[in-house]
């Protein structure tokens, strides 16, 4: 089975900890349509501007809440859809990548031919919507999925043998008895046996179904596994089981994972490194250890409030505790950091605009009934247009008095009425952006990183 | 759910390869749908109509040259039930009227099988194209099958045989044309719900095929459906093609219950009932008896009632 890994896509690194997934700004834009024309009428920013690289042999957790573009992530990087931007590589050495970093920073009729001809040899050879033929199929069968719910992932009308068989049958690895064998082989390192061969998938548990998902992903041997929320479905004993099997198949086959879930418990014990997102966005990125010792962002802090075994003990009701708010529509993420309307410490700098000055008065005023309109000049700066002067005059100091967050009305440079008319304008501020807080810690808050300019 | 615990049955299984296991699976949905009395009755009903089609040449001595034609018996026209030789009475025109109910049972039969057999196909292929596929391919053949859908059964079907002409293979094309859209839309409408299963995706993962995928995960889970549909189809296949018979849409003369009827029903009023009543009869147990069954088999099958 060594010879599985064939070198048909990239000469893979002999050096450990070399890449095998490589995210470069990675996005997936979502079509919104509306109307009897379906026109697009905008985009869902399920995943955007991702980047990270999954070391060989090692689990990289992807944490965040449900909606934050988790599966949308793993789904790109298993070839399941294209993303939208960015690029996606496999066996993407980190000097190429370093390289591939300094040329985008060269502006492109800057660039050599030179550059240009590396640029295209070293996306041809890892990028995966650009790999053809036999290093398409190199990387088809050595990036493999499993899925959350282990009801839906197993085909009802087919027998475990079909099933766990299935991928040594596409890629005619073994027939006949070869393939019965191969198949009893797989289903013994998770847990199952013979006798589960010629049964459907309704006659096992929740866990036994994951096992079987977990052996038809390492039939054929896969360098890379992507695992979907594996354990989420699953009573919390049977869970740690799964989760133990995991482990120990990682051991004993040197294989890399993307661990997904929105349970920082489970992706404590399983992850190497930890990556959060937050509507579509990583908030930030480090070693599990530094992560849970010194987080150094508050939606991470949020998140472990709301786990509260990982603090100390909490109280009964902790579902999302420190996390209030809902999340907003990922079709129209906030500007400048996207966690400010629900961050705890949010500062006047951190992208406050006309849309949360609305959503304000939305929850506390009576006044929007006579909102008729906003005039949008851009996102920070606006005119809401009311039904008299009284209405306009109300919501001005309604936005004027203490009940608003202060970092919100600090951030407010102009409140003004005009008639029936309020113009109300933001400081503008730019998207927040990753920064290296030392050894390899990143995190885009602007507490935490040299972004945090005035104010 | 505890994850060791031992599967649901003894380890008496563990030898019991595909073919067994396939069968035994068979055997349960085949109890299940049994359980039910009235879908029980429609099945032995149906047996009983199959095998008189079956024994018809046994029963009664074949018509030459074509034994679907009536044979006639011109010295005994109008006997009414119980006549020596004629048990079921004759027509005005001498015909047997138990050749004509035992014949005709063989004219259904072939015709619904070869109308099911034809729309099922025509109508799987359809859906699987537009459900498959997609974008504007799907939305060309649905704007057809919405059309037909829109045009009642019967009177889409007469009309096509109208123009065709009188005769009863013009009737099995006209129904052939009628018939494949509602398979059609339910295959399409299924495989739009099965192809977003993980199990789909889990296939392509795998990298296998389209061709693969539409095999093996969409198609096995869209049909049972269509199932059901074909077995109340083979019923309303018999109604609509005797209603067409009966308005003078298929020979005269020919073994069918709808000819029958229509041959019989100017006697009724002289009081003799026998002729029309006995292939009316056949007509309204053929088509009671395969909608029983088709209601039990979606009680059974059907996932949006609940069942498997
Ligand atoms: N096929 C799609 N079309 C349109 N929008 C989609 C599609 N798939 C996902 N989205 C949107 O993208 C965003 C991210 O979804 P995704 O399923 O990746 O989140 P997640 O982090 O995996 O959540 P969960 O924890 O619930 O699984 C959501 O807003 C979702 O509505
Ligand atoms: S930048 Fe930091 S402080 Fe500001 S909103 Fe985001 S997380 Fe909160
Ligand atoms: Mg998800």
């Amino acid at each position: 089975m060594t010879t599985l890994r064939d070198d048909t896509v990239a000469t893979p690194a002999k050096v450990g900890n070399e890449p095998v997934i490589t995210l470069r700004g990675v996005e997936k834009y979502f079509p919104v349509r509306e109307g009897v024309f379906q026109q697009v009428v905008g985009h869902v920013r399920a995943v955007d501007n991702v980047s990270f690289e999954i070391p060989r042999g090692q689990t990289v957790g992807l944490v965040g809440e449900s909606g934050c573009g988790k599966t949308t992530l793993g789904r790109c990087i298993a070839g399941l859809t294209d993303a939208t931007g960015g690029g996606i590589y496999f066996r993407l050495s980190v000097a190429d990548r370093q390289f591939l970093d300094q040329v985008d920073a060269i502006p492109q009729e800057q660039r050599t031919q030179e550059q240009r001809d590396r640029v295209e040899r070293l996306e041809r050879a890892h990028r995966i919507d650009r790999l053809k033929g036999d290093a398409w199929r190199t990387y088809r069968r050595n990036c493999q999925f499993v899925f959350q719910d282990a009801f839906s992932s197993l085909n009802p009308r087919q027998l475990v043998k079909d099933i766990v068989g299935r991928p040594l049958k596409v890629y005619k690895e073994a027939s006949g008895p070869g393939l019965t064998e191969r198949v009893v082989g797989l289903l013994e390192s998770v847990g199952l046996g013979r006798q589960h061969l010629y049964r459907y998938p309704h006659e096992f548990s929740g866990g036994q179904r994951q096992r079987i998902s977990i052996a038809r992903a390492l039939a054929l041997d896969p360098e890379f596994i992507v695992l979907d929320e594996p354990t989420s479905a699953l009573d919390v004993s049977v869970q740690s089981q799964i989760l133990n099997l995991l482990h120990e198949l990682q051991q004993e086959r040197g294989l890399t994972y993307l661990f997904i879930t929105h349970d920082l418990g489970v992706v404590r014990l399983m992850s190497d490194d930890i990556v959060v997102m937050y509507l579509g966005e990583v908030m930030e990125h480090a070693t599990s250890e530094e992560l849970f010792a010194s987080p150094r962002h508050p939606y991470t802090d949020a998140l472990l409030a709301a786990n509260p075994d990982l603090l100390s003990d909490g109280d009964e009701d902790t579902e999302m505790r420190g996390l209030e708010g809902t999340l907003p529509d990922p079709a129209r993420p906030p500007r400048g950091c996207r966690f400010h309307t629900r961050c705890p410490v949010a500062t006047p700098r951190c992208g406050w605009e006309v849309d949360d000055a609305v959503a304000w008065l939305l929850d506390n005023a009576t006044v929007l009934d006579g909102l008729s309109g906003v005039e949008r000049a851009t996102d920070f700066d606006s005119v809401l247009r009311f039904g008299d002067e009284a209405a306009a005059g109300e919501a001005a100091s309604l936005l004027e008095s203490s009940d608003v967050p202060a970092s919100m009305r600090t951030a407010m440079v102009e409140l003004g009425t005009d008639g029936a008319q309020l113009r109300i304008r933001f400081e503008e501020v730019d998207a927040v952006r990753l920064e290296d807080v030392g050894g390899g810690h990143t995190t885009s808050c602007i507490l935490h990183t040299s972004q945090s300019a005035g104010s | 759910m505890v994850d060791t615990a031992a599967p649901r049955e003894p380890l008496t299984r563990t030898e019991s390869g595909p073919l067994a296991v396939r069968l035994r699976r068979a055997g349960e949905l085949t109890r299940e749908v049994l359980r039910n009395p009235t879908t029980l009755m429609g099945l032995i009903v149906i047996v009983t109509l199959i095998s008189l089609a079956f024994l018809a040449p046994l029963l009664t001595e074949p018509n030459r040259p074509d034994a679907y034609q009536m044979p006639r018996d011109w010295g005994a026209t109008n006997a009414p039930p119980g006549t020596p030789g004629h048990l079921l009475g004759t027509t005005s025109t001498g015909g047997d009227v138990l050749y004509g109910v035992l014949w005709g049972a063989r004219t259904s039969l072939r015709m619904s099988l070869i109308v099911v057999g034809v729309t099922m196909t025509v109508g799987t292929i359809m859906g699987s194209i537009a459900g498959f596929i997609g974008g504007k391919v799907d939305e060309f053949i649905m704007r057809i099958v919405d059309v037909l859908l829109a045009i009642p059964e019967l009177i889409f079907a007469l009309a096509i045989a109208a123009v065709l002409g009188p005769s009863f293979a013009n009737i099995i094309f006209a129904l052939s044309v009628v018939f494949w859209v509602k398979y059609a839309r339910i295959i399409r409408g299924q495989i739009i719900h099965v192809k977003h299963n993980e199990y789909v995706d889990s296939a392509r993962v795998i990298g296998d095929s389209k061709l693969n995928i539409y095999r093996k995960d969409v198609l096995p889970n869209s049909v049972t459906p269509v199932v059901v549909q074909a077995t109340l189809d083979m019923g309303n296949i018999v109604l609509v093609g005797a209603t067409l018979s009966f308005i003078g849409l298929a020979e005269a003369g020919l073994a069918e219950w709808g000819v029958l009827v229509s041959e019989g029903q100017a006697g009724i009023s002289s009081g003799r009932w026998w002729a029309s009543t006995f292939p009316g009869a056949m007509v309204f147990l053929w088509a009671l008896a395969f909608n029983l069954l088709g209601d039990g088999l979606r009680d059974v099958l059907d996932p949006r009632t609940g069942g498997r």
